[in-house]
Formats: C-alpha cells, structure tokens, sequence
C-alpha cells in the first residue's frame, strides 16, 4: 500500500519528520517499506534556458532551440507558441518516464534531432495549463533538476500490510493509525448523507439474487456527465501512488476507494439494458469480456453483475468492456457493494486475476462504509464531472452489522502479556484507534470495535491491539518458570547425529541437496521399470523441470554434485548426505518417508602427497567406509553378499554387494555403471553407498554388554588353501564360524593371491586362525588335533588342497 | 661345525662392539645377518648336513642369530642415546600419513547450535513429515483453505489436500495432539515454499520453537529470544520485537536484531536499516489450542521461528543463498 505524506495531510495533522513516523509506523505494526519522493520521475527534469530560436526547416509550426542546459547546450524541437528566447523552462532529457507512462528519447522530428522536450505544466503534471511551455519564475540555476528549483517534495511511503489489516488499505485508514500514534484525531472528509426523495427507483432497479454472495448492494445514479481529464488535484493525488489518470469518473471511482478502501465501479448506465442491475451467480461455461480485453471463462460459483440482458461485470474483479465509461458517456451508475470475502477470493484464484478491488474485497472491506463511499463519489462527479445527482440512493439488502461488544478481562490481558496494564492503559490505547470501550464490573471491560475493523472478533485480538499500541518493546523481558520434566531424545535424531558424526570423522564432506529431482533421474538411473524407486510424487506446480518430482533416492543429487565439482577441476570427492526419499502412495496420499545415508567416493585414494602414489579409489574403499560406519554405529554381524546382476542398475554388475545386517538388507555398495556415468556426463568412475537408516535404527537398540578380557594367552595357526576363484574367499571364514568350535577366538583372512604358482582358475587364500581359552592356556597338541580336523573339514568342503 | 658357528658368533659380537657409528654397525649386520652374509649362508648350508645332524645345527644357528640380532639392536640404540649424528634425521616438515575429518554442512552446524541452546534451556527436540496434509500445514494452523494469509507462503502442492509443508509448525500441532501442557520443544527441518532468487531456496531450513504451560507470557517469548540471540550472536546483539501477522499467533510479533554487520548504522546487509529481521514469534492463537483440544481458559503459549540460511549467512557472511544447496567442495570444506 502505497501512500503519499500530503494527502494523509488531508485527514490528519502530521507534525513528526518522515523518517521518525516510518519507524513509529513499523513499530505498530505498519512496516514501511520504502520512503520514496514522488517527484521521483522528475529526476531528468533539469531548469534550461533558451539561448537562440530559430525556424524549423522542414515544418512551419515547430522551432528549432538551444538550450542551455548548465553543462552543455543541446538543440530541442519545439512547438509552443510561448517560447522566447533567455526563458528558463523545464528540460526533459532523454531516459524521462513521464506519468502517463511514456519514456522520452532523443529523437528526430521532421530531419531535425531534438536532445529533449521543453514541457508544460501539464506535461509534467505540476499544473493544468498545457498552453505552452512553463516559464520559470526567479533566478534558478540552468541545470538544477526542477524538483529542487521549484521545492517540490511529497514522501510516499510504501507500507507491507499483513493480511489482518485491510482496514489500512486506504489513506484514511493509515491516517488513523497515525492519529492514533501522536494521539490526535482524524479529520473526516465532510460526510453527506443521501437525498431522503428517492427519485433514483424511477429509473433504476438493483436485484440480489445470490445474497450469500452479495450481503449488501448500493448504487446512485448521475446524469448530465461532461467525461473528460480530470482536473489537476485529483491528478496529482493518484499520481503520487502510482495510479495513471484516465478520465474524471474513473479517477473519482479510484480515488474514493484509496481513500476510504471501498472499491467502486461506474457504468455507463445507457449501456445497461433495461436500466437496472441483477446480481446472480454465473452459468457454468459462460465467458465473458473484461476490462483487459480478456475473455474470461466462468463458474457457478462466480458472482457476477448484469443487466437487464447481459453480464455486465465481475463482482468484485473486474468490469466489462461493454459497459467501459467512455468520452461519450452521459450517465453513470456509480455501483458500491459489499460483497463476500470468500467469494471473491475464490474468483479472483480462479481467474488468475486479481485487482485493487478484489484485493479489498477479499479481505473484508468496512460492511457500513458502502453508502459513505457512494455519496462521496457521487457528489465529486456532480462537481468535477458537472453532473446532477438523482436523488437518493438505491441500498438493496442492507446488511445488519452485528455490532458484538467483546468483554475483555484486565487481569487475562496482563498474565498474557506479561505485564501489569491498568484499566485506563487499556482503555486509552483502544480508544485511541476509534473502539467504543465501556466499564463491566472491576476487570472487565465491554469493547465494541469499529465496523471497518473485521480482524477483532475475540478477546486476544484486543489483547493485541492493546500491546500494540502500549508498544512490545515497553514490554519487560523476563524468563519463565517451567517445569523441568524431559522426555526421552529423538531416536532418529541420535542416529542421524552419530551417522554425520562418524561419516566426517571418515573424511568425509556433507551434502545437502533439494528433495525434489527430475523425472528423468530415474532413467538416468537405469531404474527397472517395477523397482519401487520409480513410484514417484510429482509436485503439482514445480518451479521447473528439474525439480518436479520428489526424490527416491539420494544417488542423482550426490552425482549431480560430483558433476559439478569435476567441471571445477575438483576431481577427489568424497560426499555424504542423509535425508528422507519420498515413495508415493499415489498423489492423494501421504507418501512413505524413508530416511537414507548415502556416500559417495570419486578420484584418489589419497589427494596428491608424497607418501602415496595417486592410486584410484575403489570397491574395498568404499566398503571400507561402510564398514568403518557400521561399526562405528555398535551394529555387529554386517554382510556383504555379491548382489545379483539382475537387480544391478545403476551399480556395475559384479562390482555390487548388497548389504545385510541380522539378515535384513539396509542397502548396496557398488561401483557406478559406466552408463550411469555417462547419463550424468561423468568422466570418472564413481563409488557409492546407499543405506536405509530406518532399517538401521531398529538394529541399534542393543544394549552395550562388556565381554572379560582373556586370561590366557593365545595361539594362532596359518593356513593357505587354494581354492576355486569362484568361491567368494569370506565364505571360508564365514564357514569356520559356522563350526562352533568354541577355541576359535577369531579369524582373518590376511593374503589372497591369483597368478603363478597358483594353477589358473584357482586362488590361494590365507587364513590366520587365533585359539584361546578362556580357562586355560591351550597346549600345542591340543590346538594341532582341532587345527587338522578343521583344515581337513575345509578342505572337504571347499575341494581345496593346500598350497605347494 | 658347531666350533664353526660359536667361532662365526664371538667374532661378530666382538666386531659389533667396537663398532663406532651406524654406518659401520650396519655395514657389520650385513657381514653377517645379510642376505649373502655369514650366518645366512651357514643355515643355507644345513641341508648340505647328514640328516641326523641337521636338527641341531639349525637349532644352534637360529638360536645364534637371535643372539645377533638382539646385540644389533642394543648396540644401535646405544649409538642413538649417544652420539647422534648430523646426517641422521628425516624431514619433520613433510605432511603426517594422516586422514583429515570432513566437514559437516554449514546448515547442519548452525541447525545444531541452535538446538543446542534451546535444548540446554530444557526444550526437547521434535520432527514431523515432510510432506504435509493442508490440516496439519494450514487449516490446524488457523489458516483456513482461501484465507489470504495463504499468500504469505508459496506452497508447493502434491494434490489438493497434500503439501509440502511451508513452515515446521505442523510438528508443533502434532506434539500437542499427543501431549498434555506443559509442552516446551523445538522443531528443526526441511520446509519448501515456491519461490527462487538470491535470498530464496525452494528449500531451506526452519527450526521452530514452541512453549506451552500455565502463566506462559509475552515478557517470556522475549526473554527466550533474547538469551537465544545473546548466544547465538553475542551479548551486544540487541533486540527489536514488532507487532506483525501470523494467522496462528496473537500477539504475532517480527524481531529484529541489530545488524550484526554495521551494529545499526546501516549498510546493504540491512537495506540501510541497522536492523535484521530473523525471527517471526507470538503468543500461540487460541484457536490453535482449541484445534488439539488445549483448555485456553488455563494455558498460554509461545512460539516462535527462523530461517536455518538466514542465520548461518550472517553468521558466516555469506551472500548467495543458493550457494548452500551446489555442494561446491570449495565451499563445504570452508566450515
Ligand atoms: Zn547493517
């Protein structure tokens, strides 16, 4: 809401300099945005003088100047008859936005450059007279900008209204909240009341057929309109808000709505068939012209208003175009309504069209403000517009406003706030802004607020108007006294906390990227067509493509910062992120939240130095930092088993493990499929993890137990057995654990060979084996016999023969 | 033979005893121990032995090479303690065969500082889903379906009924609904809004805060606030609440703290203000407690809220909001 500082003027005293009343502004609750000079668009307007005259070749009535224009002289073509030579007058130069909306250019006219325009009062909007050009008074300096020479300052200040206050989106209502301020009172524009003949029912009827939609419906009529400019003060008024002039009615109609928030719309009544207006509800599939030269189509729950015949606007939104004022209008039917908030508000979503009256009337305009508003714009077109008002007014179904006094108790008010307020605080402060405010009993207090303040309708909304005003910052600061009871910590949290914690302390950096991805991800991702990644939520109004659906998988974003780190020359990555995947249930359903961990290792197991030569990280990196994590997370009995090649998709096959804790799976390991590589337009090879951290939770509720330390010592044996490369070598651990023997402390496989000795199609595999006891120090024999038997159990098993 | 390997033992303990530096010690130990050197070439030459000798011999070897290497050894460590040389020493300079700790994300740094201040003045910690119904993201809110205070948030839509949610405060309804007051929490999170420019992310972080209970006040939400932005920046950080508008608080109220930049004299940062919006707060609207079935007759409450980004930026005089969201390594690895 803009509003300029002279027209508040008009119904208030305002002694404070600018800047203190922005901030007095701000801090109750009307936060200024912006102080701007509504002279602004003068700022290429500088004081010129005329220092020579001469004919123009190619035309008879326009001269050729020059004009001095304080630092250099210019040639203008001009066409006032008034020009002489030494006039100071206003210079546009080039780059002027005039009001009406044009940008001056340096130009040609008729073979001749014009490096700017000597301008009329008019011209600039500082006066009526557009006789010639506007000859400046004094001695002004050439070159100064003509808002300086001429001391033309108006502050418009530029409020951000909350959506409670539209009772503020008129001058007048800013005025009061400034009156309230400096504890003044506001100054009404005299307030007429209508012609008790009601001479206007001759020629006129209103009908409401949809009264839920339209509550209250006002109208009068004036005949004998002269349509034309309007004149200079009204101009200027609408110009200091940014509103473009168009004609004396439909400034007046603007004009009054500024001012006291009640839209209004003029029709040309000749235009109205049979003379009357019916309020109704659109038919379904009617279209209809508005004002913008739009065709609009419409629904039942539209209200609209017609004619005799026809539709003549949307209530509320829009006009039409077949019943626009023009130059040749003679009678206006000058409409004011209330109509219902809701309604409007969803006429204006449907149509995508929102307007200054619809942004009022969807917010909830003053329910008796209408017959006010209607007078006064009535009246101003009998002057302005010379024309004679038919007496009375039409105020079809006139709502009774419910005035609902509020009881508001002093004590309530106070423990909300936090502060002892006394009655008469209370009392000042709401009657400060127009609230009729009487005595109950010793903490009560009757409250009536006034009608254009729809926004109080209970007792913490006084409460807040009371804070409000006594200020929030003249509240005390003071602590609360709570209880100290605590519940228990969110699992999740405490699991995601340690999993960030041990993933950096694996030197490893957080990712955090949008949950929503591109459709396309999924092929990227080689997905099968039925794997469950694909049941994805599509946002219904994505900003773009990219982000249209909500991510199944934390894989596209960490490659998708890969890509971009490669493209800036940082080759060695290693990304973690954690956060929910979206599975849906169908797009009117709430989807699955999945919350995941993911990693993911690209370039050199080392960064360049001089200990290691630059080798690439791989599979058993990767794996490493999963085990490492696991762990880390007190998660014994993980597995890593080869995952099958068919549910390989955007993992290499035979370079994937699927990985199981207690049998459950909680996600894959793997290296990125070449394929996928080139999906993401990656050039180097990728590993990554991908975990399901619900699964995981429910895993890490064990409790801790300590085991006793050994009292004995211990004895370890070696074997190497050569075995078919086929047989994944941990299944040989795998399978001296699954013995039972109960001396077997533990096993760890430290060689594996292929090559010469070892014969093709074989590997050697080399197993230390650690015996202890927990009673007593184990004898050589002992450990031999149980050695023999196990190593002949394995190679049995495994039809494996010792190495040579 | 076994006068062989006693004679090879004493001559080399001998030698190594009068060994003055390393170099000439290691010069002796590859005389012996090296891999062409006397003691190595008398095991090699066991199997040459008869059979019945063998046993014995490479028992006596192996025991007289044990003998060796331990005098190696003293002697060495004895050379160190006393006579360092100048010519023996490594380069110290050189980077240590180490693994540095990645970083976590600046988001979640600030995200658990600022838990960490609320949980220590005794809130606990909450979260919900991140997709929302329109109950729990508005109508439960007091921001009924066309109410124009939805303009204030730019909604992401799943379907009619289904949103991504545009604040955390769904969570606060949530815990309300399965706990009795009094109630004190805070809730941390993702939250989507359709709006994208230097200052916007489609998605960004909020944490939420909530503080129910009897004789909860106004005076209180700032004395949270405050202690909250005394930590969070510094002592000297002031405060500036102003009346504002949320459809699920009343008083609503927008803090200010003074810009951390300029300290209040106005810069870009501030838009020339001296102060820094960085909070929405107020009093919880009594319809809120009607919606989860609170006695509003008894209970009051605050709650308040912040832009995760918002507060690291200043934190961390970051410009580009989007910056958080490109996971640049060179920006990550700032933090
Ligand atoms: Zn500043």
């Amino acid at each position: 809401m803009k509003v300029s500082l002279s027209w508040l003027k008009d119904y208030v005293n305002i002694e404070m300099d600018v800047q203190d009343l922005a901030s007095a502004l701000t801090m109750t609750g009307l936060e200024v945005e912006s102080i701007t000079n509504s002279f602004d668009y003068l700022d290429n307007v500088v004081v010129g003088r005329i220092v020579e005259i001469s004919p123009h070749p190619n035309a008879e009535k326009l001269k050729i100047c020059r004009v001095d224009t304080g630092n250099s002289i210019v040639q203008v073509v001009c066409g006032a008859p008034n020009i002489v030579e030494n006039i100071l007058a206003p210079l546009a130069l080039p780059g002027t936005i005039f009001p009406d909306g044009s940008i001056l250019q340096k130009c040609d006219i008729r073979g001749q450059v014009s490096e700017g325009m000597l301008c009329s009062e008019r011209e600039l909007e500082l006066g009526d007279n557009k006789s010639g050009v506007m000859i400046l008074s004094g001695t002004p300096e050439t070159g100064t900008k003509i808002s300086s020479a001429l001391s033309l300052s108006d502050f418009v200040l530029e409020i951000g209204l909350t959506p409670n206050r539209s009772d503020c989106l008129s001058v007048i209502g800013i005025a009061r909240e400034i009156a309230a301020i400096q504890k003044l009172k506001v100054e009404y524009p005299v307030r007429q009341q209508p012609d008790r003949n009601k001479d206007i029912q001759k020629y006129t009827s209103v009908r409401i057929e949809a009264p839920e939609h339209c509550p209250r419906y006002a109208a009068a009529l004036v005949t004998d309109i002269t349509v034309s400019e309007s004149p200079f003060w009204l101009r200027k008024r609408l110009i200091s808000i940014g509103q473009r002039p168009i004609n004396n009615i439909v400034d007046i109609t603007n004009f009054v709505m500024m001012e006291c928030g009640q839209p209004l719309h003029a029709f040309d009544f000749n235009l109205l068939a049979e003379n009357r207006i019916v309020v109704r509800t659109a038919e379904k599939g009617e279209t209809f012209i508005t004002l913008d030269q739009k065709e609009r189509i419409l629904d039942p729950e539209m209200l609209m208003i017609c004619d005799g015949e026809k539709t003549v606007a949307i209530a509320g939104v829009m006009g039409g175009l077949n019943s626009e004022i023009a130059n040749s209008t003679k009678r206006v039917l000058i409409e004011s309504a209330y109509f219902n908030p809701l309604s409007i508000r969803k006429t204006s979503k449907k149509l995508g069209l929102s307007t200054e009256a619809s942004y009022r009337f969807e917010r909830g305009i003053d329910p008796l403000g209408t017959v006010n508003a209607l007078v006064r714009a009535a009246l101003l077109m009998t002057e302005i517009g010379n024309g004679k008002l038919t007496g009375g007014v039409i105020d079809e179904n006139p709502l009774i406003h419910d005035v609902v006094p509020i009881e508001l108790s002093i004590s309530e008010t106070g423990r909300l706030l936090g502060i002892e307020m006394d009655r008469e605080n209370i009392k000042s402060c709401l009657e400060s802004i127009e609230f009729d405010v009487e005595n109950t009993d010793a903490d009560t207090l009757k409250v009536t607020p006034p009608s254009f303040r729809v926004d109080i309708t209970r007792s913490v909304d006084l409460m807040e108007e009371a804070a409000r005003l006594y200020g929030y910052n003249n509240i005390p600061t003071t602590m609360p006294f709570i209880h100290a009871e605590t519940i228990q910590p969110l699992k999740t949290l405490v699991l995601r906390d340690k999993i960030k914690n041990i993933m950096t302390d694996l030197s490893f950096m957080e990712a955090i990227n949008y949950s929503f991805i591109n459709e396309s991800s999924c092929d990227q991702l080689r997905l099968l067509s039925n794997d469950k990644k694909r049941k994805l939520l599509h946002v219904l109004n994505p900003i773009n493509e990219e982000q249209s659906v909500m991510r199944t998988s934390l894989i596209p974003g960490l490659l998708e910062n890969m890509r971009r780190n490669l493209s800036q020359q940082v080759r060695n990555l290693k990304l973690f992120e954690i956060g929910n995947v979206f599975l849906s249930r169908g797009q009117d359903a709430l989807p699955e939240e999945v919350e995941m961990a993911a990693g993911l290792w690209t370039g050199d197991r080392y960064n360049s130095v001089w200990y290691a030569k630059e080798i690439g990280c791989d599979f058993y990196d990767i794996k490493g930092i999963v085990e490492g994590l696991i762990s880390g997370l007190n998660i014994n009995n993980i597995r890593f088993t080869k995952m099958p090649f068919e549910l390989c998709c955007y993992t290499k096959q035979g370079y994937t493990a699927q990985v199981t804790i207690e049998g459950r799976p909680i996600g894959l390991v793997g290296e990125i499929h070449p394929e996928v590589l080139r999906n993401f337009n990656l050039k180097q090879r990728a590993f990554i993890f991908e975990l399901n951290c619900n699964t995981i939770l429910d895993l890490t509720n064990k409790a801790k137990a300590s085991q006793p330390l050994p009292k004995f010592p211990f004895t370890t044996r070696d074997i190497t057995v050569i075995i078919s490369k086929d047989i994944e070598a941990m299944s040989i651990l795998e399978k001296l654990n699954s013995y039972g023997e109960k001396l077997i402390e533990n096993t760890q496989l430290f060689d594996i060979f292929e090559g010469d000795p070892v014969p093709p199609g074989k590997k050697s595999v080399s197993v230390r084996i650690v015996y202890g006891s927990a009673e007593k120090t184990l004898e050589d024999n002992e450990v031999n016999g149980i050695h023999i038997n196990i190593t002949n159990r394995l190679l049995r098993e495994f039809n494996a023969s010792l190495s040579a | 033979m076994e006068n062989t390997i006693d004679q090879i033992c004493t001559e080399a303990l001998r030698e190594i005893e009068t060994a003055k530096s390393k170099d000439s010690l290691n010069a002796i130990s590859v005389k012996y121990l090296g891999r062409k050197g006397i003691v190595t070439q008398f095991l090699r030459n066991i199997s040459k032995l008869p059979t019945e000798e063998r046993p014995k011999a490479g028992e006596k070897a192996n025991e007289i090479k044990k003998i060796l290497e331990k005098a190696f050894e003293d002697t060495a460590s004895s050379l160190n303690s006393q006579s360092p040389e100048a010519h023996d020493y490594i380069d110290v300079s050189l980077q240590g065969r180490s693994a540095f700790p990645g970083s976590l994300h600046p988001i979640t740094q600030i995200t658990r500082q600022i838990c960490d201040i609320f949980t220590r003045m005794g809130f606990d910690i909450a979260e919900g889903p991140e997709i929302e119904s329109d109950y729990y993201n508005f109508e439960a809110l007091n921001i009924p379906k066309y109410h124009p205070a939805r303009d204030m948030q730019d909604t992401f839509y799943v379907s009619d009924n289904i949103v991504l949610r545009t604040h955390t405060s769904p969570i606060q309804v949530r815990v309300m609904e399965k706990r009795k007051p009094p109630v004190k929490v805070i809730a941390p999170g993702k939250v989507y809004r359709s709006d994208s420019d230097i200052t916007h992310t489609p998605m960004f972080h909020q944490v939420e805060g909530l503080m129910v209970g009897e004789n909860i006040s106004f005076g209180n939400l700032k004395g949270i606030l405050t202690n909250f932005v005394h930590l969070m920046f510094d002592e000297k950080t002031s405060l500036r609440f102003r009346p504002s508008f949320f459809p699920f608080t009343e008083p609503s109220a927008e803090v200010d703290i003074l810009c951390v930049m300029c300290r209040g004299n106005g810069c870009r940062i501030c838009s020339q203000t001296g102060w820094l919006e960085v909070l929405g707060a107020g009093m919880v609207h009594p319809a809120v407690f009607e919606n989860v079935g609170y006695d509003t007759a008894k209970i009051t409450g605050f709650a308040f809220g912040m832009g995760v980004e918002r507060i690291t930026m200043l934190k961390y005089g970051i410009d580009d909001i989007r910056k958080f969201f490109e996971n640049d390594f060179r920006f990550l690895r700032q933090f």
